[in-house]
């Protein structure tokens, strides 16, 4: 175990200086620009979007049912998790006037559907548990 | 440990203030397990899409199977937006360790505190700043400065080894994690249970693949909602650049377009007759985009070593073929002896029938099998041995 940290460690150690060397090699304002993008990606999760998760937790789920809070909470993990894998065509921000073949589809119109079938998942889902646990109770 | 009472001011919240018992090493461990796996093919794959288009002296890259780059590429694309859902839910799993108490009395077990703290930083940042590139990327869109692929390609090296080295750390945690139940140790609530959250995050990779991956796994089409090419184009094949924005329109149309062969101080100038009166070949090679799609045509031209031939070059040479566009990064290309003089690399004059469309090259472009889209060099102005 000991013998199989270490070489691990010691393997990862050189991949991330093999990194920081090909990172340096790009010039002082590539440099730059990608710490900027690495530090703001850790404070766009760690100060905006987990404090948001927390926060809407706090705020939302009291006033659910408990019936239905397992599946609420799965939707909206499914929901956001994808959603944000899809901000770059949502937005079309790399949409070229001369190319109709790239970003193709109403995403928008697309993501509502999306949106409509995950809703109808949990509405289903948490009636069901409603049923299984016999309390019709809210 | 003292019952908390509620604070009397605003204060910045503390590791035990996190009472879930969703969070913690058990999801974090099972999550973490399956994103380990997205990571590492997404390195490997990645690792070997830049020696294709870096070529070193010492790597003969194979020719066969023609779909070879299709199906690495196709992997890369899919394993990073499969690591989306899979990173966040692992990053919900360890949250409270943000606030975890610093030992700033104890030297030693500060250092030790300290060098995990930047490991794990680094292996954060790395992996958010891949996963938010290369979903940027594929759909075209750049909000940075820096070169995408010199940059995602250097991260990538920083995020793999920084989950080695976490994964050295980690191995006694993610052990006992693995081994205990899922369940030990959970306090019954009203929402999730770990369970439930392992299976709701492998749920949402599941669904962020397929909403991309008929790009390049056409039958999975109808469920990829956000996919960024939907397989049509000029042609039925998609383009990644068009003539008008390589700035190459005029010089393709030109009346005196002629290709040029060249090998030393042999020159061989073919105009678009002298090509089409060449023996034609048809094979059908997939086009691999780096940027995820790929998408299959019937190519019909002529052989890259018949053209070879006629200026007398030996027979496995290799070869630089440059494009009629005169800036871009993939200008030119260069092509080893073993793909200039495999018999299905073409000269390509003809698509799916139709004589090439402009944005796919006309009058000809270079089609090879097993090869990256970017280095299929369209717009054919020079093709010279090396």
């Amino acid at each position: 175990m000991r013998a199989v940290r270490l070489t691990l460690g010691a393997a990862g150690v050189v991949l991330v200086l093999v990194g920081v060397r090909l990172l340096l090699a790009r010039g002082l304002p590539d440099l730059v620009a990608t710490v900027v993008w690495l530090a703001g990606g850790v404070l766009a999760h760690d100060a905006l979007l987990a404090p948001v998760v927390v926060l809407l937790g706090v705020a939302m789920l009291p006033w659910l049912p408990t019936w239905s809070r397992g599946p609420a909470v799965a939707g909206f993990v499914v929901l956001l998790t994808v959603t944000l894998t899809a901000v770059p065509v949502l937005g079309r921000f790399g949409a070229k006037p001369d190319d109709p073949w790239l970003l193709p589809r109403s995403y928008g119109a697309l993501w509502l559907v999306l949106a409509l079938a995950v809703l109808a998942v949990v509405v289903a889902a948490s009636l069901l548990r409603r049923r299984r646990s016999g309390t019709g109770a809210s | 440990m003292s019952t908390p009472r509620p604070p009397r001011r605003l204060r910045p919240p503390r590791e035990r203030d996190f009472t879930s018992t969703l969070r913690g090493p058990e999801v974090a461990a099972r999550v973490g397990l399956w994103l380990g796996v997205c990571f590492t093919v997404a390195f490997l794959t990645g690792v070997w899409s830049h020696l294709y288009q870096n070529q070193p002296p010492w790597l003969t890259i194979p020719t066969r199977p023609v779909w070879l780059y299709r199906v690495t590429q196709g992997l890369h694309y899919l394993s990073g937006t499969a690591a989306v859902p899979l990173l966040l839910v692992k990053l919900y799993a360890v949250y409270p360790k943000l606030f975890a108490d610093v030992p700033w009395r104890r030297v030693r077990e500060l250092v030790l505190h300290l060098l995990e703290r930047v490991s794990i930083a680094l292996l954060v940042a790395a992996g958010i700043f891949q996963l938010a590139t290369g979903v940027a990327n594929s759909a075209q869109f750049y909000p940075w400065s820096f070169s995408f692929r010199a940059t995602h390609y250097a991260v990538a090296w920083v995020a793999f080894g920084a989950l080695v080295l976490h994964v050295a750390v980690k191995l006694p945690v993610i052990r006992s994690a693995l081994t205990r139940p899922l369940g030990d140790g959970e306090r019954p609530g009203t929402g999730l249970t770990r369970r439930g959250l392992v299976r709701v995050a492998l749920g949402a990779s599941t669904v962020a693949t397929l909403s991309v991956a008929g790009g390049t796994v056409p039958w999975l089409r109808r469920l990829s909602v956000f996919e960024n090419h939907d397989g049509t184009g000029p042609q039925d094949v998609p383009i990644n650049k068009s003539a008008r924005r390589a700035d190459v329109v005029s010089a393709a149309l030109a009346p005196t377009y002629a290709l040029e062969v060249v090998h030393g101080a042999a020159t061989k100038r073919l105009t678009l007759p002298d090509l089409q009166a060449m023996p034609q070949h048809t094979e059908r090679l997939p086009i691999a985009c780096v940027e995820g799609w790929s998408a299959a045509g019937d190519w019909t031209g002529v052989r890259l070593r018949d053209l070879l031939d006629l200026v007398g070059a030996p027979a496995g040479s290799d070869v630089r073929v440059t494009s009629l566009q005169d800036h871009g990064p993939f200008r030119y290309s260069d092509v080893r002896g073993n793909l200039a003089y495999d018999p299905l690399t073409l000269v390509a004059l003809r698509l799916n029938g139709s004589a090439l469309s402009i944005d796919h090259g006309y009058p000809c472009r270079l089609i090879a099998p097993d090869r990256p889209g970017v280095l299929q060099t369209k717009w054919l102005g020079r093709i010279e041995v090396t």
